[in-house]
């Protein structure tokens, strides 16, 4: 632990953030991809603490609380969204939500 | 140990707020207080009263307007203050047109609701209750000087409006809507999370708060004088950037636009091309002339650009389009394009009646779209999701009146004089024209010409194209609100460019 730096910690950050991305362009399962938007928030939150830390200052830290409280309540809604929809269809599968066209 | 806690005691009795912050956000308060007083009627009245909480959430809407008009109060100080220890700046020129813009949208979007929600099975308390919510965050939003209370807010907002965007919980269009709205929208909190977080770090060092705007100015200024302005902040900062052009639907973080408004009830669409867009606008503006001030000879080309894609990116994509409510979705693109050349005009000259200028075209571009969606709501379909442009045939003869509001709504949003609309696009061009911005004063130019084409396209259904002799024409039963509604909407598109001149 004595030597891990702020690289480290950003590399690992941004991996996450990286991995978050691809799987909201690529996955076509609507939780999963809401997972991975959640995954992204999660490594914008790694990096500010690590900032935070490195830094030297305590705004990053508190900072968090509030992340973690917005992305709850975003989490309720969206998955009430999202449950809402596969009742109605029995899927949530991004390439059939074909009803919104010209 | 001791001497040290006191002296943290005493660091946050400096921070802790104080009446004169209270009071700066008073008009908020009255919005969010208003949101559970909604919740508290729904929960006591009878069913026999319920018409009571659109009404009382009416007036108070009104009476908070009024409020939040008056000069020289705790919540419209003479000069720029800083609230909240720096986590609110108020700033004269453009607390009044911010308040403004937003407390009129949610007043007319409940005039919408009140009707649109009276054949459908969805309660209009909650939709009320959420949408005071929306409308508080984003006043607040407007006057952020901190990265935490930018988030903060405009994430409320955004979570407020996919509820309101999915409200229609039996409709598949709605619920879709929904989907891709959130989808979206979390994407882009989550890249405009890693912004701020970049800004924060690559600035930040001892004894610097790099998520305040003020001080992020100081430093990006002197990191930029000693010449090492960070591979690490540019990348924030575009991505901060990015998500407020998201919220505004500028190009290229517009694609989301057309399937959202499409499927959102009706109402919800009028607020999300409004308050939403405003939203973005003042968000965009108040981010590129504070903490980013120091790098504006980089931004105003950026924006520029931006700004001269989204006006022909939208106008072209929506001559290709035939549903009435995605055509405004895309024409809406086009307006955002309007808002970004004002933005990088104001970036350019650091003109202060910059502010003044965009909440004149947001107010205007309220009227126009309020008037076209209360016209929309009224015509019976079987599908609020499904208005193709036929359905407008004959609407001249089914109701004068409701072809009168679409005829003033769509003057008013294709600029034609002496509409509101004209008179806001003017003063934008005039601006445009002082700073010497020839291209993108042409492209603006341009896209007027073009949107007179298909904004004509919806108007010409609805007024010259006849109807068939033998099919039977049913008029339309317009309720009194509604025409009272559009009676002062329409004469708002005409006088109110007379209170554009008169300052």
């Amino acid at each position: 632990m004595e030597n891990t730096t702020l690289a480290h910690h950003l590399l690992l950050a941004g991996l996450l953030f990286a991995l978050g991305l691809t799987g909201v362009l690529v996955r076509r399962n609507l939780l999963v991809v809401y997972m991975c938007l959640e995954l992204m928030l999660t490594a914008a939150t790694l990096a500010l603490v690590a900032f935070s830390r490195f830094n030297r200052t305590m705004d990053g830290a508190i900072f968090v609380f509030f992340i973690i409280t917005v992305a709850a309540a975003e989490v309720a809604v969206g998955l009430a969204l999202i449950v809402a929809l596969y009742r109605r269809r029995g899927s949530v599968k991004s390439d059939e939500l074909v009803t919104l066209r010209d | 140990m001791i001497s040290s806690l006191a002296n943290i005691d005493g660091a946050f009795k400096a921070l802790a707020p104080r009446n004169a912050d209270w009071a700066s956000i008073l008009p908020e308060i009255c919005v969010a207080g208003l949101a559970l007083f909604c919740l508290v009627q729904a929960m006591t009245l009878p069913k026999s009263l319920r018409w009571l909480i659109p009404t009382t959430a009416r007036i108070c809407l009104a009476l908070v307007m009024i409020m939040a008009l008056q000069g020289g109060t705790a919540w419209n100080p003479a000069e720029p203050t800083v609230f909240f220890a720096g986590l609110t700046k108020l700033s004269a020129d453009s607390a009044q047109g911010i308040r403004l813009t937003f407390l009129l949208s949610a007043l007319l979007t409940s005039f919408l609701a009140a009707r649109f929600f009276k054949e459908r099975p969805a309660p209009i308390a909650d939709y009320h209750h959420v949408l005071m919510v929306v409308t508080a965050a984003f006043m607040l939003l407007a006057q952020s000087n901190h990265f935490v209370t930018l988030f903060v807010s405009l994430e409320t907002a955004a979570v407020g409006l996919y509820v309101l965007v999915g409200y229609l919980r039996r409709s598949q269009a709605s619920l879709e809507a929904g989907v891709k709205y959130l989808v979206a929208g979390g994407l882009s909190s989550a890249l405009l999370l890693m912004g701020i977080v970049l800004v924060y770090g690559s600035l930040g060092g001892p004894g610097v708060d790099s998520l305040n705007f003020d001080q992020i100015n100081t430093a990006l200024a002197a990191a930029l004088a000693a010449g090492k302005g960070s591979a690490l902040t540019m990348v924030g900062l575009a991505l901060i950037l990015g998500g407020a052009a998201f919220k505004l639907g500028a190009f290229p973080f517009h694609a989301w636009i057309p399937d959202v408004y499409q499927g959102a009830p009706t109402p919800t669409t009028a607020l999300l091309s409004t308050a939403s867009k405003a939203a973005g606008a003042f968000t965009l503006l108040l981010l590129v002339t504070g903490p980013f001030a120091p790098l504006a000879p980089k931004l105003a080309p950026l924006l520029a650009i931006a700004a001269i894609l989204t006006l022909l990116v939208g106008n072209l994509a929506a001559l290709a389009t035939t549903d009435v409510k995605r055509v405004l979705a895309l024409s809406g693109v086009s307006h955002a394009g309007f808002l970004l050349a004002a933005i990088a005009a104001v970036v350019i000259a650091g003109a202060s009646d910059g502010p003044q200028l965009i909440s004149i075209y947001l107010i205007a571009y309220a009227i126009g779209t309020f008037l076209v969606s209360q016209a929309l709501i009224e015509l019976p379909v079987a599908d609020d999701h499904h208005r193709p442009l036929l359905g407008l045939r004959g609407l001249l003869r089914r109701s004068p009146i409701l072809a009168s509001a679409l005829g003033f709504g769509i003057g008013s949003l294709a600029g034609i004089p002496p509409s509101i609309g004209f008179f806001a696009k003017l003063l934008i061009l005039i601006f445009l024209a002082k700073l010497h911005l020839w291209w993108v004063f042409g492209a603006a130019l341009l896209s007027v010409a073009i949107s007179i084409h298909y904004y004509f396209a919806i108007l010409r259904e609805a007024v010259v194209r006849p109807t068939d002799d033998q099919e039977e024409v049913v008029p339309l039963e317009v309720s009194f609100t509604s025409r009272f509604l559009i009676g002062a909407l329409s004469a708002a598109t005409i006088l109110g460019s007379l209170l554009v001149f008169r300052n």
